[in-house]
């Protein structure tokens, strides 16, 4: 399967509203408006990192921590979506 | 020692790093174990071309420079410091034979060790002088043309595999010890005598098997490398740079090895459930690991400049960070070492039988600091602190 099962989804975008400290409750998330505008800084977007792999039992790819990938909603999460199609093996 | 030579691929030098590491990940846990000395992956190591790093192109090798020794260096000692450093020590031997050698020394040798056939091992300790380089007692005899040499030698690395030898000598019967002759030797040349009841057993670096050695035999003149009494200039252009850069690129590469294997495990799904990452001591502690790493990697950056570029080697500033990197690279590679385990815990870091190598590479990187000792070069780099007055930092 490819992406995001709908209860991840959700639970993305709880995790994702949490770190965007300028978005006000309840209000929309345009999924192609810069992370940025909202507050993720690159400091946020390592504790979001951290959260989205806590919460999505995903593991994702250094290559990823770019500027690109945290762009967007729209970006994170079709990265995400791919650290879920194939789960990185833990050494422990 | 320069760099001038075209640079190689580095995706070659690479892919043939890439073809060893699995060799040396295998053979790490049981070399350690035996205290054994590596030969399957000396052999990998032989095979691979890597033998012959420095080797230039013209006569058969990869015409690497130390910047590829570096790399390379750290990345073997990533997974088996013993086997990293027994490579690293090899290529400062070849350093000095590419720097030094004579024409019909080179034309002879230099294709054998490209082709990997050669480990070189070095001989440059004595009873009497314990580790002091730059001298020697045991002298060369010189009869029809031929040299002989005849010599104890307390401590040879790999001395039991070894297909050659890079040996210090006093130069004649009457010179003085600081007179210094560096003879290279095949294996077949020598009367090789093993000394008996010597039994090797230390905390670590186990996979250096080392022990005592008799040499004695017969080599032509042009085996001085560096001409006769010559040593001294070869250790001061390539000797002694070369085998700090080596040893700090061993060093280093085996605590970044250990940094990756922590990161692999408090990454993991496993380990988050037993790392918590948002801990400001935790980060404090891989903040610190990390740049301890990378101070390391840039003092040997700028030794590497010094040792290509620098017109005197002698000058106090560049004999300051020359001495500097061993003692640096030998104390942070440690302390890198023992901080992860402090992060990794009993669990992981503590037990012997842990996935995560914590345990051997604390014991192996214990043994840095006494490698050609921290004391003694901290004593004479104190000495060159007071004499360079200007502090000439490297901006």
């Amino acid at each position: 399967m490819k992406g995001l099962k709908a209860m991840e989804d959700n639970e993305f975008d709880s995790v994702l509203r949490r770190h965007l400290k300028n978005l006000p409750e309840g209000a929309e998330l345009p999924q192609d408006a810069p992370l940025k505008k909202f507050g993720l800084d690159s400091m946020q977007a390592v504790e979001l990192l951290f959260d989205l792999e806590d919460e999505l039992g995903v593991v994702l790819p250094d290559e990823m921590m770019t500027g690109d990938t945290f762009a967007t909603a729209e970006s994170l999460r079709k990265a995400v979506g791919t650290a879920v199609d194939e789960p990185a093996v833990g050494t422990s | 020692m320069t760099t001038t030579q075209t640079r190689p691929d580095q995706r070659e030098i690479g892919d043939r790093v890439e073809s060893v590491l699995p060799v040396l990940r295998d053979h790490a846990r049981q070399v350690d174990a035996d205290a054994s000395f590596p030969t399957a992956p000396l052999k990998a190591l032989r095979d691979s071309g890597l033998m012959g790093l420095l080797v230039p192109v013209a006569h058969g090798g990869l015409g690497g420079g130390l910047d590829d020794l570096v790399r390379v260096a750290a990345e073997l000692s990533g997974e088996c410091l013993s086997t990293g450093m027994i490579w690293a020590m090899h290529c400062q031997q070849v350093a000095a034979l590419v720097g030094h050698g004579s024409p019909e020394l080179q034309a002879d040798l230099l294709p054998r060790l490209a082709a990997g056939e050669v480990y070189v091992a070095s001989v440059t300790s004595e009873k009497v002088k314990g580790g002091h380089l730059l001298s020697a007692h045991a002298p060369l005899r010189r009869e029809d043309g031929k040299v002989h040499l005849d010599r104890d030698a307390p401590i040879v690395t790999g001395g039991s595999d070894a297909d050659g030898f890079l040996i210090t000598m006093k130069d004649s019967e009457s010179a003085q010890p600081a007179e210094v002759s560096l003879v290279y030797a095949d294996r077949e040349q020598l009367t090789v005598r093993h000394a008996e009841g010597f039994s090797w057993d230390p905390m670590g670096m186990r996979g250096t098997h080392s022990g005592p050695l008799h040499l004695s035999g017969t080599v032509a003149e042009s085996a001085i490398v560096g001409g006769a009494g010559g040593f001294r200039d070869v250790a001061l252009r390539t000797f002694v740079p070369v085998g700090h850069i080596a040893w700090a690129s061993c060093w280093l590469g085996a605590a970044r090895g250990a940094l990756r294997a922590v990161l692999e495990l408090v990454r993991s799904p496993a380990g988050r459930k037993q790392f918590n990452l948002e801990s400001d001591l935790l980060r404090a502690r891989l903040a610190r690991v990390r740049l301890d790493l990378d101070t390391t990697a840039a003092l040997i950056a700028q030794v590497v400049r010094d040792t290509s570029l620098a017109p005197d080697p002698e000058a106090p500033d560049v004999q300051l960070r020359l001495n500097g990197l061993k003692v640096h690279a030998a104390e942070r590679s440690f302390a890198v070492v023992d901080t992860l385990v402090e992060v990794a815990g009993l669990r992981h870091g503590y037990l012997r039988d842990a996935p995560l190598p914590l345990e051997r590479l604390f014991r192996d990187l214990r043994s840095s600091s006494l490698n050609y000792a921290n004391d003694r070069l901290l004593g004479a780099n104190g000495a060159l602190v007071l004499v360079d007055r200007g502090v000439g930092l490297a901006l």
